[in-house]
């Protein structure tokens, strides 16, 4: 019967100063990769409805 | 460790900046259709009674389809009902103002013409009206948009958009699929 892995390490990350700083460093830049990716999105979105909007609706004419 | 806040703040005041301009774009859009364009949700409150349609002024068998009244304004009126429409075609000419006239005596049921903008319940009880303007001419298709029973595949109409020289109504006022002229 195989054991059980046990932890890769036993090294204490959540307090080595060199490992906070890195963490530190990745929060800074995370915001970029997201504004990056929910602008994609709502650009792709916008695209989208502009499109309709100029492309579809307004040529199908008046109604009321 | 202290996670930058303030640049955290910074983003999110930029984000929502441009939120607030992409709803602002919006809004702007969804105007100038409405006042520019005259595009807007076809909206009427007019009452008729189911029962008794078939002995009303407006919706009696020979008052459907298109009439040109002594005003100069093009109604056509089409009763919706399970599982066809009366009249199932009716003409009307391109680039001048129409209104369409629905009501059911039964359940309820919705149409749309294809290509355009016409879109409307039709409801009993009520009159559905729609005013609009073809730009193209041809047969477009009508079919009911709201599941009214069994035959609801087979329900649709003909509304035959034809050149203005083209309509011609007869003495009465009255136009229909069969005399284009």
């Amino acid at each position: 019967m195989a054991e059980r892995p046990g932890p890769a390490s036993e090294h204490d990350y959540a307090n080595d100063a060199e490992e906070l700083e890195r963490l530190e460093a990745a929060m800074d830049e995370a915001p970029k990769g997201a504004l990056l990716v929910s602008g994609i999105a709502v650009g792709l979105l916008l695209i989208g409805w502009l499109g309709l909007y100029f492309l579809v609706f307004l040529p199908r004419g008046p109604v009321g | 460790m202290a996670i930058n806040e303030e640049a955290i703040l910074k983003s999110e005041v930029r984000w929502a900046w441009i939120v607030g301009a992409i709803v602002a774009v919006i809004l702007i859009a969804i105007l100038y259709a409405a006042l520019a364009m005259h595009i807007n949700p076809p909206s009427n409150r007019e009452y008729a009674d189911p029962k008794t349609l078939h002995l009303s002024a407006e919706f009696t068998e020979a008052n459907l389809g298109t009439r040109v009244g002594t005003d100069g304004q093009i109604v056509a009126r089409v009763i919706a009902t399970q599982f066809e429409f009366v009249p199932n075609c009716f003409v009307l000419p391109a680039n001048r103002d129409v209104t369409i006239r629905l009501t059911s005596p039964d359940v309820i049921h919705g149409i749309l013409v294809t290509g355009t903008n016409v879109n409307t319940m039709v409801i009993p009880g009520y009159v559905a009206q729609v005013h609009t303007r073809f730009t193209k001419t041809g047969d477009l298709l009508m079919p009911c948009h709201e599941f009214c029973g069994l035959g609801h595949s087979q329900m649709l109409a003909t509304v035959r958009v034809v050149p203005p020289a083209e309509f011609h109504p007869d003495a009465n006022g009255r136009a229909s699929c069969g005399n284009r002229g």
